[in-house]
């Protein structure tokens, strides 16, 4: 009997779990083996069905290829980890001030929060439309602005190196919503007792947010700091949509669809090379984060 | 006994906090409106060109809004994103609830395993993946199909509801399950008819999230979609510089009215949103 009934709670478990393992394997398991090892193989236009490894000796090739011939290669890296580092010291500062603005009691809160969120509610490539009509120099807001400084601006932002790369950074990173949804959720939770407690010390206001709060938050803020630093890291649609990668602003990612899919000539095993960087680039982030905030939080215990 | 921290009252602010605490909100405000409230101002001008930036428009021009639904058909990708994000939330979010409840409420081997399985998927790149999954779309003959983003939505995005479900299945108390037992359910009656219906609250949070993130996905629409009448609205969006060339009035309009679905979608679920997002500690 009760052999029966834990046999029949083990297929219980396997048929619950299966689906969503294989969904995993499907999705995630499988190309992320096969990124890895065609990595090391000669796959292109030329041989679309059965990659190639080069073979112990050349194994390195693909990689060879985008670090010292491959044009945009460097490029990409840079400007993809400026944005993942402004994901860090932007976004996330900016979060929570307005998170701990979000967590007063002020008239019409509730609408100015819900108001915040909306811009984050949308379709990034919608977002990225709108951007690249605000920067066209026809009709836009931008090149009015200016021209207040400077009279005779005509020209389209979007195509200047240098200004390309901010604009693609202004036309996403003050919508921080959902972040500061998450980390004014952590701020909520603190619980009243140790503001009461702050409040007879004398320690209120900005100062309370800075000494108490933020210390009791850090592990919300190291996550959030996370996915800010990744998401940045990982951009494609913004740069798409408003300047396909021209003016020094190609990023890993737009790289990546580049050499696998849209260029004439595509590279499939050096896109996966690409993409292994990508990865690792990805898990070096999280780390580096992790760092950061363990040694950021022992100073100030500290102090 | 409420735990929780309550708004601290403006009255009760210093002079420098309240000050602080106006400028990161009049921020926000601008944040957030200044691009919207541009976009639908130069939806009303018949000629954008003639009257730039933040100029009014002369008088109010409704065509553009009018040839969106009878020139563009903006109804049909609205229709296919609703079918595409509909059935695959549907897929995913029952496949998820049922594992996320034999993870939160059975002992097993490997369950550590696959939960950190489950959580890695966040940090995984889906643009890493690129040419893989499009390589396999292709060899199951799914290019260009409606089946081929189905099923690439119903297995991304596994973490976020995967966690958002478990939680609130932790929350339910084991005597509900006990009880069901005792009065003779399987274990598939006791999820299916009694575990299920109580945690629908935090299923429908995570059903509303994943079909917010497939009706707004851009990068795999566009990868894996050609037949522009089988377009979601994103990938559509990517067709509007060559389309409306110069009919700049009829591209503003198209815009407002696209954006539109997930404004008034968040509006109507905003509880759900604020509630999932900040881990049920903030009232929406």
């Amino acid at each position: 009997m009760k052999n029966k009934l834990s046999r029949r709670r083990k297929a219980f478990i396997m048929a619950f779990l299966a689906p969503t393992l294989i969904a995993f394997c499907v999705f995630y398991l499988y190309p992320i083996l096969t990124v890895f090892l065609t990595s090391f193989c000669k796959w292109d236009y030329t041989n679309i069905t059965n990659p190639e490894f080069f073979g112990w000796k050349e194994m390195w090739s693909n990689y060879d290829y985008i670090f010292n011939i491959y044009p945009y290669f460097w490029e990409a890296l840079k400007n993809s980890a400026v944005w993942a580092l402004l994901g860090v010291v932007v976004q996330i500062p900016i979060a929570t001030l307005i998170a701990l603005a979000f967590s007063r009691k002020v008239k019409g809160i509730k609408t100015i929060r819900n108001i915040y969120i909306i811009p984050n509610m949308i379709s990034s490539a919608a977002m990225g439309m709108i951007f690249l009509q605000l920067y066209s120099p026809l009709y836009g807001v931008v090149n009015p602005v200016i021209q207040n400084f400077d009279k005779g601006f005509s020209e389209n932002i979007l195509l200047l190196k240098g200004p390309a790369f901010w604009a693609i950074t202004g036309a996403y990173i003050f919508f921080t919503g959902t972040t500061t949804l998450m980390i004014l959720g952590n701020v909520m939770a603190v619980p009243e007792e140790i503001r009461e407690a702050a409040m007879l010390d004398g320690v209120s206001g900005i100062k309370q947010d800075w000494y108490i709060t933020i210390p009791m938050i850090k592990g919300t803020l190291k996550t959030v700091s996370i996915l800010a630093a990744t998401s940045g890291f990982l951009l494609y649609n913004e740069v798409f949509f408003l300047t396909k990668g021209a003016a020094g602003t190609y990023s890993i990612s737009y790289v990546i669809r580049e050499l696998a899919i849209t260029s004439p000539r595509t590279q499939f095993g050096r896109a996966n090379a690409v993409a292994v960087i990508q990865i690792l680039a990805g898990m070096l982030i999280i780390v580096a984060v992790n760092i950061i905030y363990s040694i950021s939080f022992k100073k100030n215990r500290k102090a | 006994m409420n735990r929780k921290r309550k708004h601290t009252a403006v009255k009760s602010m210093s002079k420098g906090t309240k000050i602080f605490t106006y400028i990161c909100l009049i921020w926000a405000l601008l944040v957030a409106l200044v691009p919207f409230v541009w976009l639908i101002l130069s939806s009303f001008k018949s000629d954008p060109l003639a009257r730039p930036g933040f100029m009014l428009p002369e008088s109010i021009c409704l065509d553009g809004y009018i040839s969106t639904f009878k020139d563009l058909h903006v109804m049909r990708y609205f229709g296919n994103s609703l079918l595409i994000s509909g059935v695959s939330v549907v897929i995913s979010i029952v496949m998820i609830s049922m594992s996320a409840y034999v993870v939160a409420r059975m002992e097993f081997k490997g369950k550590g395993f696959i939960n950190v399985l489950l959580y890695s998927t966040m940090f995984i790149p889906a643009t890493a993946l690129t040419y893989p999954v499009y390589n396999m779309i292709n060899r199951m003959k799914l290019y260009d199909t409606r089946s081929a983003l189905i099923l690439i939505y119903s297995c991304s995005g596994i973490a976020v509801s995967f966690f958002v479900i478990k939680n609130y299945y932790t929350n339910i108390p084991k005597e509900l399950e006990e009880a069901a037992r005792i009065d003779g359910c399987g274990y598939m009656q006791t999820w299916a008819k009694v575990i299920f219906p109580i945690a629908r609250p935090g299923i429908m949070t995570a059903a509303v999230l994943a079909f917010l993130n497939n009706w707004n996905e851009y990068y795999w629409a566009s990868l894996v979609m050609i037949d522009r009448n089988k377009l979601t609205v994103p990938a559509l969006l990517s067709t509007f510089t060559t389309s409306f060339r110069t009919n700049y009035n009829g591209l503003f309009s198209a815009m407002v009215i696209i954006i539109l679905p997930p404004i008034i979608l968040y509006c109507i679920f905003s509880k759900f949103f604020v509630e999932a997002l900040s881990g049920g500690a903030v009232k929406g």
